[in-house]
């Protein structure tokens, strides 16, 4: 196996964890723009996401085994409504200073980390993949067939958000409610409730990264500490607050990962990567896109 | 009556901004709102459109006490505004700036556009021609597909009225809408207040441009520090000893 497929291979792989960053940097960027307020509770609600779909697959509810594709939609789905309760309570933290917000996030946080290792044990578990578990060789380069799912799925939502946004009626009433509460709520607008369906977007897509990559990581209480991490950092490195922003930060991060993996040293994978986010942002401290980032007072 | 505020009263901590102030308005009129600066003109608009909750007195439309709806429900009641600074959607066209406003009228939600597309295309359709006709009556129509913030100023207070006027209002707040025009878009907007006007909608009006609002208004209201001093017809109010003090009175400082 010559270099140029080692890496391509390694890129390719880069690509996939990057989608899952991608989406979850997606979550933090969409709440910011249209709450103000930085949600670090993200990678906890990627977790519950995981498990609220894996556990139909894997038979943990009742013994069922329904197909990975109805788990997924399942999982999705009920995380949203997660979202649209966490608005509820979102709406007066909002209002609070960074101190209370970053308070109240990370205590949720650990509240639901907490209730997951109650309801489902500290332990955690492999996920049998839907897909064959032998890497598909395609001219010369092997990739894991749920590793393509991932990167196709997660390219598929994040282009759908993008048209759901732009062209859509409720899109087009979330983007001007993200823009200026007041003025959309004169236009009309329920400010709160847009709120509430752009914290169910963000949690469904963690969900979403979640389920598609229970797979290929080990399903576990802690697994959202390590991802929320990362998706944080790739929001603010694309530059927080930007939806483009978000899948660029979230695809360089997980290349950028991959890389020094594959060609420095696995044992120093985080180091590089975060270091990599560090000279970006001194060299560019709105970020990759670099969206003027309207300050909420 | 149409619009009534009723002995309204807004305090921020120690400082009282409007001090049970009572003003009616009719239906179809053009009702001027004057004062000098930090009379509390904005603070009544800032209570009308629901922003803020009235520390005392009431505001009744149609009948019905709206100063306890959020600001979207009393849009939907009929209210609609404009304000002081510009604030269009900036990264948003012009019409797409003005089908926002028109969003709370679809029939459509986001489940249909899932499962029918087809009447949901041909319900934004009737959309996109009424959002056309609201620009067309503000002259801003050749913008429609421009990035909301690259017109030119004056233009861009249309777009804010168009913007307004598309939410169906039986009365539109205006704030200050010929701040920053020069004399021959001032006399456009005066064409074109009256032009709303004729449409039915009620117009109320918080301006400093004095030769605008004594030839427009049917009824001016002067407030001054967040009391009601003065209230008829242009003619009336630019005779009152009252009103004229109160001018000078800043002048003077």
């Amino acid at each position: 196996m010559n270099t140029t497929s080692i890496f391509i291979q390694t890129l390719i792989g880069g690509i996939g964890i990057g989608s899952l960053y991608a989406l979850i940097a997606l979550g933090y960027s969409m709440v910011y723009r249209s709450m103000g307020l930085v949600n670090f509770a993200h990678g906890s609600i990627y977790m519950v996401g995981t498990y609220l779909g894996i556990i139909w697959y894997t038979g943990l509810v009742l013994g069922l085994h329904v197909s990975y594709p109805v788990a997924f939609i399942i999982g999705v789905l009920l995380n949203g409504l997660l979202g649209v309760l966490l608005e509820r309570i979102f709406r007066p933290l909002a209002k609070l200073d960074l101190m209370f917000m970053l308070l109240g996030t990370i205590g949720l946080g650990f509240v639901l980390d907490n209730l997951a290792v109650i309801i489902f044990g500290a332990e955690g578990f492999a996920v049998r993949s839907p897909l064959p578990n032998a890497p598909i060789n395609i001219a010369g380069i092997l990739v894991l067939p749920q590793m393509l799912l991932l990167i196709c799925v997660s390219a598929l939502l994040m282009v759908g958000l993008q048209v759901f946004l732009s062209t859509t009626k409720t899109g087009k009433a979330m983007r001007a409610s993200a823009m200026d509460h007041d003025i959309a709520s004169a236009m009309g607008i329920p400010v709160n409730r847009m709120n509430a369906l752009t914290l169910a977007i963000g949690s469904g897509l963690a969900a979403a990264a979640g389920i598609l990559a229970a797979p290929i990581v080990y399903v576990n209480p802690a697994m959202g500490a390590a991802v929320g991490l990362k998706g944080f950092a790739a929001a603010i490195l694309g530059g927080l607050g930007s939806i483009p922003g978000a899948i660029a930060g979230g695809l360089v991060f997980g290349v950028v990962e991959a890389i020094s993996a594959g060609f420095i040293s696995s044992s120093y994978t985080k180091g590089i990567a975060f270091f990599v986010v560090v000279i970006v942002l001194m060299l560019k401290p709105s970020g990759i896109v670099g969206e003027t980032v309207i300050e909420k007072v | 009556m149409f619009l009534k505020i009723e002995n309204l009263k807004m305090q921020f901590g120690g400082l009282i901004a409007v001090n049970d102030v009572s003003i009616n308005v009719e239906k179809g009129e053009i009702h001027g709102l004057i004062g000098p600066n930090g009379s509390g003109k904005t603070t009544i608009f800032n209570v009308l459109s629901g922003y803020y909750k009235p520390s005392g007195g009431k505001i009744v439309f149609d009948g019905k006490t709206i100063s306890n709806l959020p600001a979207y429900q009393i849009t939907a009641a009929g209210f609609a505004r404009t304000f002081q600074n510009l604030r269009l959607f900036s990264s948003m066209t012009v019409l797409d700036n003005v089908l926002v406003g028109m969003g709370h009228h679809a029939k459509t939600g986001l489940w249909k556009t899932i499962l029918n597309p087809v009447a949901v295309q041909r319900e934004e359709n009737i959309f996109i021609e009424k959002a056309m006709n609201f620009l067309n009556l503000l002259e801003v129509a050749d913008f429609a597909n421009e990035l909301a913030t690259s017109l030119p100023y004056g233009s861009q207070r249309r777009v804010e009225i168009a913007r307004a006027l598309a939410t169906d209002p039986q009365i539109i707040l205006l704030d200050e809408p010929a701040a920053g025009l020069n004399e021959i878009e001032t006399e456009k907007l005066r064409e074109i207040l009256m032009k709303i006007q004729n449409t039915g909608v009620t117009i109320l009006l918080v301006e400093h441009d004095m030769k605008l609002v004594m030839g427009i208004c049917d009824v001016i209201t002067v407030l001054d520090y967040g009391k009601k001093i003065a209230e008829g017809t242009g003619a009336a109010i630019s005779n009152d000893p009252v009103v004229i003090e109160a001018y000078l009175g800043q002048e003077d400082l």
